[in-house]
């Protein structure tokens, strides 16, 4: 599949850390099976509720057409209809904005900063790991939880 | 008829300047047209119909006119044309003129009584002519040296001319009455004394009648006007200029009345009452006929020979009458001479407030204009304003008819006077008639109408209209909009435009203006338009910004969590497209969330505001914190940290700092800076529209649930009283028991107080943050609080929690009754709830007692906005008057009027401070970068840190750069360095990883050259223009923030014990140059500032120390053949004060202290004992006096420190470890203190200006104003550009002396009579001025106002120097196929 940047499987870690500011959004810290990526991402918990613990799927991908064709600004039904989309539950829109290094000397860590619409989301890991990432790249994310 | 355009060269004659004089009596008949001698005002036939006035009576019909229907007897006019004659009449009797008589008593004190020559020696009375003499000498110049001559005049008592004996000329008993006391000083027995009394005592012994005219033989004489005129008659001409009076035909005789003029009976006007018979006759009318009727008694009684008395009296009368027709308000009239009612003499015309200089000719009433009550309108764009039909039926517009508009206009004609966009009157070309279309055919005069007639049309949409209300403190109080017809009765604008007029509307009330000329309508447009004036001048923050409303709805919006439907979504979009963008194409972003369902987010509705399509040329960059900003940046829980990039939010949510006014954080002052004004008022506009159609559909209401407080935080505000209460009875109980630490400089009683207002202070705050913490995030008054649309911490607080603690003047509340501030306390009580603590809040209720302090709190506030209202209007008034002429000039210096430099270079670097980003610099420099990182340059490969200076350096050199300032080089490549260095280490770091490295921090070259591009070109437009009145900016910004300053703040000056006057008395005693301050207070630096010892060591040393403090006893010893006083010190007190004294130093102290003791009379018994004896010569057997005297007198001797200094604390910065100490010195003595020994002299600061200067000198003194201005404004939250401040400073220390911004101080800034009369005390400016014969050229911006003229300052600065020869302008070829 092309347009991939990123896919993993995470664990819920921890939920709204610091309280619950937001009626209807929770903050998740999760964690990655394979590469070991920290990943901080606000969910709409009123239409896709997350429970400590979950565990799902995650792809990032910077189209949704299964061909790779570039995805287009506006907002195009026929673009979201009959796609990658169709195999997830939970699809949300971005904005990579910000890709950060970390301060300490040792580590070879990366930040890279997502916007969907203000849902923010921090992808933390090894630098390799965040390559395809591009500052103001057009961004779907890709959720769906993996039953046990 | 059209106002014509102002042209300078079209007026036939200008007036270059006007000189004053006092007329002589011959010149007095000369410009009148008729002596007046009747006293009465109107024949008293009775059968005609209408009263005529008399020949030469008063109302003389020859002196012009006063009613309808007559007609002038000298020109032939009726009342419009007649500009009226002058008459005069001749007083039987002269008189002293009550304007001149300061002056005539000065003359006769400078000339002998005898010979009339002015009392210098020839070679003093050379030099003072032939400085006087001098052509180009300013009017301060020459009042200054006439001081030098009267008062060198003064002091000679024998005439150097004729050697006659001259005494003391002063101002008697009396009304205006002279006497010289020619004998005074002279003993009894001299002999010139005694002949000149046996020679008066012979003289009434002979005359009776003399007798009891002059009184019992007195050696003090009396000057009659008669008297004091042949003398000045015989002032040889030569001696003129000594007295000041330069003009050429100045005469002092002139000083002295003998004829006076009669003005026009049109500014006199008589009013036929309708009701009674009879007219009303002007004060001025009838303040002549009873000159006139005085004259003819006086003429009676001397040609029938009358008593002396009585002539006497009647004089005295004519010297009243007299006065009192030029000035009404004179003092010292006798009792039984008083008038009964108060007149308005000549004088009360001119002066005050109402006054002609001040009411009229400084500021005129003006027409096409109008005034209602305003409303907001959310739908009207940011510069617009709604007119109401009616209005815009009567004001109108003269529009000359064109090829383009005939259409339009006939079709307005048509429509006449009552249907909207139509026409009041039409004007043919050429002609002067204007014929009113309100009546006639208006059809055939749409027909007959042609190019170049003029057509006074209705306002319509789109014209430019000045908008203002008052009181207007600065310059955004009167703005331009454009109009917009709209029915119903108010003024409606967009409420973001309330700030700068800071209007609200609940029954507001605001002017609006027509220019009537294209040209003042470019200039209004441009100039004053409210969009060219977003941002004020005060520090360039956004004034014109989201309020109220707005702000909340922006808020809401942007919640992270606020979710729209695709309904929902596009119905707000769809917001947008109203007016001139009601076509407008949205381009609405894919759903941020597409599964489960589409959900858009608020936020990318909302960039939809900056950015509506992908046409927009918008691309805004911001990141920064907002209010509730917690920590990790974008990360922050509260979602208060904001990121635009592209125009797109990406993430936090809006609030007050990003959407509001006066911060420069804000999105639209970003749009602003980098876009211009006219994406950043679309923004704007569609943000009131959207927020307020957002905000209407999801509703937001404020009820009494909303400030009910839950259970929790019913018990954490519990907690809370608990603990504080139980605090302050700690405190008190320590004060008791005297073990509470006072801080440095209080009394128990002061620490306490001051402990315990911080407690029970910290309460309220306490309590608001549990507020905070507890209510719901849908709570109204949160919502509001936290995005700061309206509504504080405090005032949550107060309505949920606690109300806190009332304060009355900084303090608790004060005693009402015996010990106690009500009597449902016990006396003494220091209890919180004692002293106006209030623990309820609004929603429980207070108590009777908390209510009652409450109250105390509340009036408090009330008086101090009624004050201040008062002081802050005549601060401004004066800081505007002092500084209105300075303008920038052509070569970058600040001059004023007549040319004299009071800045070279305007703030120190020329630039305007409307363009400062950051504080003091026209760019923000991180903002700008991440501005232009944000557009990536793909195409480009990243640039290595370590070659950004050097590629930097090579754009700066090339030739678009060569004229660039120096100050725009040196901030970017010291910024790039900073750049360079902060991304040096992760790119070495992510080298390796390729691709990934280029995202991180990406500059490339092309980054770097576009930085500098843009930079540069915000620095070169911060160069302040040429023309800007830069002294009326500084005056505005300085007062204007003055009237929102709370009047009484305290504000401690390091020591809780050492407050400073703050707020606006603070400002009034600077700006004044006050020499004596309230709280004078000089900050020392130590030498060792680490060590406490080392402090109370200096501060011994200057702290003054009186004898009496270290004495452990003084007595009085009487023994037999001696008396002494004895002093025992106590040597113990002295080592522990730390005083550097022995007793030697005492000795030498009391020698030299004012007491008078010879160093023999004191003498020192051990180290610890001194014995002062009497002088017994002097005192012989009056020793015991002595003795008690120096008793009372010897323990107030100072021994040590600086007899000025009242105390001296140390201050301990307790923030910096190890803790610094300094000293806070209260008093005078700046010399002194920074002569001490352990201080540093160079870091001494002093608050007191005047003493800065006397001891520092001028430029020191112009810091210290400078510093003290902006610490007053920084301690109430307000930021004034230094530039500003520095300009005034610069201007009341430009004379190398302080001069206060007051009549004084104006009057050594000024040489304008004109506007020094129209500022205070207006006659004597003019009386002044026609003494000194004084010429006033009409530079300035007051007096060209005052004739008329336009004023050298803004547009009217420059001038076309280049004279245009008259050409023929040759007609256009007509185009060939024309001539077929």
């Amino acid at each position: 599949m092309s347009g991939i940047l990123f896919e993993d499987i995470f664990n819920v870690k921890d939920m709204d850390p610091e309280g619950k500011k937001f009626d209807r959004v929770s903050r998740l810290h999760c964690e990655s099976e394979s590469f070991k990526m920290d990943l901080i991402l606000d969910i709409n918990s009123w239409i896709y509720p997350m429970e400590l613990g979950d565990k799902f799927r995650l792809v990032l991908a910077t189209t949704l057409q299964e061909d790779g064709r570039p995805a287009s600004q506006e907002y195009l039904v026929s673009e979201i209809e009959g796609s990658r989309a169709d195999s997830f539950e939970y699809v949300m829109f971005g904005q990579v904005y910000r890709i950060e290094g970390d301060d300490s000397e040792a580590s070879s860590r990366l930040s890279a900063f997502v916007s969907f619409g203000g849902l923010l989301m921090r992808l933390q890991g090894d630098a390799n790991n965040v390559h395809g990432f591009e500052i103001d790249q057009k961004i779907y994310l890709l959720m769906k939880k993996l039953a046990f | 008829m059209p106002k014509e355009q102002f042209r300078e060269a079209d007026v036939i004659k200008k007036i270059s300047h006007v000189s004053f004089c006092i007329d002589s009596a011959q010149e007095i008949q000369q410009t009148s047209h008729l002596q007046v001698k009747q006293k009465s005002l109107y024949n008293q036939d009775q059968d005609a119909p209408t009263r005529t006035p008399v020949q030469h009576g008063v109302l003389d019909r020859r002196m012009g006119v006063s009613q309808k229907g007559t007609k002038c007897e000298t020109c032939n006019q009726g009342l419009n044309e007649c500009v009226g004659h002058f008459g005069y009449l001749d007083l039987a009797l002269p008189v002293f003129h009550v304007g001149h008589f300061r002056a005539t008593v000065t003359i006769l004190q400078t000339i002998c009584k005898y010979c009339s020559r002015v009392m210098l020696k020839p070679e003093d009375a050379k030099m003072f002519s032939k400085r006087l003499m001098n052509p180009n000498l300013s009017y301060l110049a020459k009042k200054s040296i006439h001081q030098q001559v009267l008062k060198k005049a003064k002091k000679n008592t024998k005439c150097p001319h004729c050697q006659s004996t001259n005494g003391a000329v002063k101002k008697g008993a009396g009304l205006m009455k002279i006497v010289h006391e020619p004998l005074r000083g002279k003993k009894k027995t001299d002999p010139l004394v005694t002949n000149a009394l046996e020679e008066l005592l012979a003289a009434s012994e002979g005359n009776k009648e003399m007798y009891q005219a002059v009184g019992p033989p007195s050696l003090i004489q009396e000057l009659n006007p008669i008297q004091v005129l042949s003398l000045f008659k015989n002032i040889p001409k030569r001696d003129i200029p000594l007295l000041g009076m330069t003009a050429i035909d100045s005469d002092p005789c002139n000083l002295i009345v003998t004829r006076v003029y009669v003005p026009p009976a049109c500014i006199r006007p008589s009013v036929v009452s309708e009701i009674k018979s009879g007219t009303t006759e002007d004060d001025l009318t009838m303040k002549q006929s009873e000159i006139l009727l005085i004259n003819d008694v006086i003429a009676k009684h001397m040609t029938s020979g009358g008593k002396i008395e009585l002539i006497q009296e009647d004089w005295d009368f004519l010297q009243l009458h007299c006065a009192l027709y030029f000035n009404s308000e004179v003092s010292g009239v006798p009792l039984n001479m008083m008038p009964k009612k108060a007149t308005r003499g000549i004088v009360q015309r001119l002066k005050g407030k109402q006054g002609r200089f001040r009411g009229n000719l400084s500021g005129k009433r003006v027409d096409f204009s109008a005034r209602t009550v305003i409303s907001p309108d959310p739908n009207l764009m940011i510069h617009q304003v709604g007119v109401p039909d009616r209005v815009a039926k009567i004001l109108t517009f003269p529009e000359r008819v064109n090829t383009a508009n005939i259409k339009k206009l006939r079709q307005m004609i048509k429509n006449g006077t009552e249907v909207h966009p139509g026409a009041n009157y039409v004007q043919q070309k050429g002609g002067n008639f204007k014929k009113y279309l309100a009546y006639g055919n208006r059809d055939k005069v749409a027909q007959d109408l042609k190019l170049g007639d003029i057509v006074e049309r209705h306002l319509v949409d789109g014209d430019i209209v000045l908008f203002n209300r008052q009181p207007s403190l600065h310059k955004l109080s009167i703005m331009c909009h454009t109009a917009k017809v709209q029915p119903q009765r108010t003024f409606r604008f967009n409420e973001c435009v309330c700030t700068p007029y800071n209007a609200d509307f609940d029954g507001d009330e605001m002017n609006l203006h027509l220019p009537q000329t294209e040209e003042a309508r470019a200039e209004a447009l441009v100039l004053m338009g409210n969009q060219s004036n977003l941002v004020t001048p005060r520090n360039g923050e956004l004034l014109i910004a989201a309020t109220q409303d707005f702000i909340t709805g922006g808020y809401l919006l942007t919640q992270r969590d606020e979710f729209l439907t695709k309904e929902k979504a596009m119905q707000l979009a769809t917001c947008m497209l109203s007016g001139p963008d009601a076509c407008m194409d949205i381009e609405l972003p894919p759903p941020a969330i597409l599964k489960p369902r589409r959900l858009w987010t608020g936020k990318q509705i909302f960039s939809l505001i900056m950015k509506p399509n992908s046409k927009c040329p918008v691309n805004a960059n911001l990141a920064t914190k907002g209010k509730n900003y917690t920590t990790n940046q974008d990360l922050c829980i509260r979602d208060s940290y904001v990121i635009i990039r592209n125009s797109q939010l990406l993430c936090g949510s809006m609030d007050k700092s990003t959407l509001g006014s006066g911060t420069k954080s804000c999105i639209f002052y970003v749009i602003l800076r980098d876009f211009g004004e006219k994406f950043a008022t679309k923004s704007m506009w569609r943000l009131a529209r959207m927020a307020s159609y957002f905000m209407m559909n999801r509703g937001f209401s404020f009820g009494i649930s909303d400030v009910t407080p839950s259970r929790k935080l019913l018990e954490e505000k519990q907690k809370l009283l608990d603990t504080g209460y139980e605090k302050c009875d700690a405190y008190i109980m320590e004060m008791k028991k005297g073990t509470l630490q006072c801080s440095p400089g209080c009394t128990p009683e002061q620490t306490l107080e001051s402990v315990m207002l911080k407690e029970l202070s910290g309460i309220r705050e306490l309590a608001a943050k549990a507020c905070f913490r507890e209510l719901h995030p849908t709570n109204s008054a949160l919502i509001m609080a936290q995005s700061g649309s309206k509504g504080s911490n405090i005032n949550i607080s107060q309505m949920i929690a606690c109300v806190g603690q009332q304060a009355i003047n900084g303090k608790r509340v004060p005693n009402g009754f015996e010990d106690r501030a009500l009597p449902h306390f016990e006396k003494f009580s220091k209890h919180p709830a004692a002293r106006g603590f209030v623990q309820n809040s609004f929603y429980s209720g207070l108590t009777p007692t908390e209510f009652f302090f409450h109250t105390m709190a509340g009036r408090e506030g009330l008086v101090d906005t009624a004050v201040k209202t008062a002081e802050t209007g005549y601060l401004q008034r004066r800081l505007v008057k002092c500084l209105e002429d300075l303008v920038v000039q052509y070569d970058g210096t600040v001059r004023n009027a007549i040319g004299e430099v009071v800045e070279f270079i305007y703030g120190g670097d020329g630039l305007d401070p409307v363009f400062m980003e950051v504080k003091d610099r026209p760019v923000d420099m991180d903002r700008q970068l991440m501005h232009i990182q944000a557009n990536p340059h793909r195409n480009e490969k990243k640039i290595e840190a370590s070659s950004i200076r050097r590629l930097a350096e090579e754009i700066l050199s090339q030739v678009e750069y060569e004229n660039s300032r120096s100050d725009f080089k040196n901030e970017c490549l010291n910024y790039f360095d900073k750049v360079s260095k902060r991304i040096d280490k992760s790119q070495k770091k992510y080298q390796r990883f390729g691709k990934i490295n280029e995202e991180i921090e990406r500059i490339t070259p092309g980054h770097v050259e576009e930085f500098l591009k843009e930079v540069n070109q915000k620095y070169n437009r911060a160069i302040t223009e040429p023309g800007t009145a830069v002294g009326a900016l500084a005056a505005q910004s300085i007062g204007e923030p003055g009237t929102q300053m709370t009047l009484k703040t305290f504000h401690f000056a390091g020591v809780a014990s050492m407050n400073i006057t703050q707020g606006v008395p603070r400002i009034v005693e600077i700006i004044n140059a006050t020499k004596s301050i309230s709280t004078p207070i000089i900050t020392a630096e130590i030498e060792d500032n680490t060590s406490m010892e080392f402090a109370r060591k200096v501060k011994a040393r200057i702290e003054k120390t009186t004898l009496g403090e270290v004495t452990s006893f003084l007595e009085e010893v009487y023994r037999n053949d001696e008396c002494f006083l004895l002093i025992k010190l106590d040597l113990d007190r002295i080592r522990v004060l730390g005083l550097e004294v022995n007793i030697d130093t005492i000795r030498y102290s009391l020698c030299t202290s004012k007491l008078r003791l010879k160093p023999n009379q004191v003498e020192i018994h051990g180290s610890s004992m001194i014995v002062i004896e009497p002088d017994r010569q002097k005192y012989g057997n009056m020793m015991n006096v002595e003795l008690q005297r120096l008793t009372t007198l010897v323990p107030k001797v100072v021994i040590a420190g600086i007899p000025n200094v009242s105390r001296a604390v140390i201050a301990i910065d307790e923030a910096r470890s190890p803790p610094t100490y300094k000293l806070c010195v209260e008093g005078a003595g700046l010399r002194n203190v920074m002569s001490t020994y352990g201080v540093i002299g160079k870091q001494t600061k002093s608050n007191n200006i005047w003493e800065v200067y006397n001891t520092l000198g001028i430029e020191a003194a112009r810091t210290t104003i400078m510093y003290e201005i902006t610490s007053v404004m920084e301690g109430h939250g307000m930021s004034v550009d230094h530039r500003h401040i520095m300009l005034l400073a610069s201007q009341m220390t430009s004379r190398g002396e302080v001069l206060g911004i007051t009549r004084h101080g104006l009057a050594k800034m000024r040489e304008s009579v004109f506007n020094l009369a129209s500022f205070e005390k207006t006659a004597d400016h003019l009386f002044d001025a026609a003494y000194y014969g004084q010429t006033d050229s009409i530079d300035g911006v007051s007096e060209r106002i005052i004739l008329g003229m336009p004023a050298s300052i803004g547009t009217g600065l420059f001038k076309l120097l280049h004279r245009h020869e008259d050409k023929r302008v040759v007609p256009a070829p007509t185009p060939i196929f024309d001539a077929f």
